[in-house]
């Protein structure tokens, strides 16, 4: 129902040296986005500082808000302004967002957040990597809906799934969530610029119900203040036009159906992962962010010394890959889940694998090391 | 070069260690190589040792941090005993300070002193410099990037009042480099 179309990068084409926090603003700025908003916080707040300069050079508004309650509520004010918005935390901040999160979800504003998680919880280590907001992301806030979260291993990827987030919001008007932890974060490598950068518009109808159930796809058109329109937006249950109808069973269980399914109905599209040396392979390592560099960097090792072991990287963590994991599972391997939280996708993946998975969990605020997994593998292969 | 090369720079705080990684990665990306580089990240004192780590190599780099050192490029005494224990069990190659770092006896691994911080002070008047002679010196004695890049590079990280400076203190890395070489 959308648009896509090619833009011009924003930097010139070529090879860059960058931190995973610089490629997320850049990614920001090549995907149109023109509007941030935030509350700095270690390890996020590079992004903030190259938005600040970054949005300057491209005609855009930075705001420094005075906490990151207002600066989610800004963005969504932002974004129902018909500008691309985001913001970016680390999990303290992300917790103080997650009621707007909600107003966003039941508005259904496009936006993006990056979070750089950090050893949580709590302050926790601010300096230091964790995975463990990654269930907060689908259950943060209240009630029954769905979101979008991406997991870059890299900075190249940084770039490239913020420009991805920015696209799956506007293409299904929701908040889209780069959930990338510190150690990509605060990575720094080479990373490629094209020359193109495909990029989303929102899909617009003058006079059309902008929570409309008409079309197919379930993602009505959303019209911005000043375009003309006469435009209601709450976080009460509403009609088809932004009617409140807090009373009304019929209507609620249309509304939440349909931001649920909208997402669900469309995870085969949504859904990303990459395989590696899948086919003779006797323990499966299932892993993202930059766990899976670990993991990777274990895998090629064990394979030199004739283990057969292979890697399933999730690309996107929410919507779960669920039927993925349950193809993977029957091929009747076993499945090794290294993650820097307690098993948190540990305990998606024995949901639906339906085979022996395995988890190895690490809460200390380092990075999980290669020789790590290595040993674990070589204990059960 | 064989294909992945793990590169230390070490030194303590103020002798541009970091300046050094990140020039030779920006350098070594201008040649076609693919590169990631890490220092450390957190609460530090300054005065301590400063490290930063830079991967080289042809491919996609798989694991972005260092396993062992390859190439160890060593500032002064303390950074150079401190870092012995990561030294890669094949090949390993230390390059150090010959004013500053007196190195012990290493079985297996070739060290080779460069004058970084005597010629910087006695030919260019500038101890500051020592870090872009070291930097151009090693470059030639490992082949980890091309002269030509690391003065482009140079040019785009160098602040514009040192620029001319760390020009020569590179052309002068060159030399050493080369002559270090036909030894």
């Amino acid at each position: 129902m959308n648009d896509t179309m090619e833009v011009q990068s924003a930097l010139a084409p070529g090879s860059y040296f960058f931190t995973g926090n610089e490629a997320a603003a850049e990614g920001a700025i090549a995907a149109g986005c023109r509007y941030y908003a935030g509350y700095p916080i270690t390890p996020s707040s590079e992004i903030m500082e190259r938005m600040a300069q970054r949005l300057k050079e491209v005609d855009g508004v930075f705001m420094q808000m005075e906490d990151e309650i207002a600066s989610i509520c800004s963005v969504v004010g932002a974004s129902w302004s018909g500008s691309k918005a985001m913001t970016a935390t680390s999990g303290p901040g992300f917790s103080l967002m997650q009621e707007a999160l909600g107003y966003g979800v039941f508005t259904e504003t496009p936006l993006v957040l990056v979070d750089i998680q950090r050893a949580g919880p709590c302050t926790g280590q601010a300096t230091k990597v964790g995975s463990g907001d990654l269930m907060q992301a689908k259950w943060g806030s209240h009630g029954d809906y769905q979101i979008i979260a991406l997991s870059p291993w890299s900075v190249q990827e940084m770039y490239d799934q913020t420009i991805e987030a920015f696209n799956l919001s506007e293409q299904y008007r929701v908040p889209v969530f780069v959930m990338a932890d510190e150690a990509v974060g605060h990575l720094r490598e080479r990373m490629d610029i094209s020359p193109l950068v495909q990029t989303r518009n929102r899909y617009k109808k003058s006079g059309a119900a902008p929570f409309g159930t008409e079309e197919n796809d379930g993602v009505p058109p959303m019209p911005s203040f000043g375009e003309g329109e006469s435009i209601t937006v709450t976080g009460s249950t509403h009609n088809e036009f932004g009617v409140r109808k807090t009373d009304d069973p019929a209507v609620h269980e249309r509304l939440v159906g349909r931001i649920n399914n909208k997402i669900l109905n469309h995870r085969e599209n949504i859904i990303q992962s990459e395989a590696y040396s899948l086919d003779d392979a006797e323990v499966i390592v299932v892993a993202y962010g930059f766990t899976a560099r670990s993991a990777f960097f274990a895998v090629d090792q064990l394979r030199k010394s004739g283990k057969k072991v292979g890697l399933l990287r999730l690309k996107t963590i929410w919507p779960f890959a669920d039927g993925l994991i349950n193809r993977i599972g029957k091929l009747g391997k076993k499945l090794f889940v290294p993650e820097m939280n307690s098993g948190q996708v540990y305990g998606e993946i024995r949901k639906y694998a339906g085979c022996e998975v395995i988890p190895y969990h690490q809460t200390n605020g380092r990075i999980i090391h290669p020789k790590d997994i290595i040993a674990h593998i070589e204990r059960i292969i | 070069m064989s294909n992945v090369k793990q590169v230390r720079l070490i030194g303590f705080g103020g002798q541009g260690v970091v300046l050094a990684g990140t020039i030779l990665a920006h350098s070594a990306i201008k040649d076609g190589r693919w590169v990631a580089g890490s220092s450390a990240y957190g609460a530090q004192a300054r005065g301590g040792t400063a490290r930063y780590d830079v991967i080289v190599a042809e491919d996609p780099i798989k694991f972005p941090h260092m396993i062992s050192t390859d190439i160890l490029i060593a500032f002064s005494q303390k950074a150079y005993e401190e870092s012995l224990g990561q030294l890669s069990k094949e090949k390993a190659l230390v390059i150090y300070d010959d004013l500053l770092v007196k190195p012990g006896t290493l079985p297996g691994v070739i060290q080779t002193g460069v004058p970084a911080t005597d010629r910087a002070i006695k030919d260019l008047n500038n101890k500051q410099a020592a870090n872009m002679v070291m930097l151009a010196a090693a470059a030639v004695l490992t082949g980890l990037t091309s002269q030509a890049s690391l003065v482009r590079a140079l040019e785009e990280n160098s602040a514009p009042r040192f620029l001319e400076i760390n020009r020569k203190a590179l052309a002068l890395g060159q030399d050493i480099g080369l002559n270090l070489k036909k030894i």
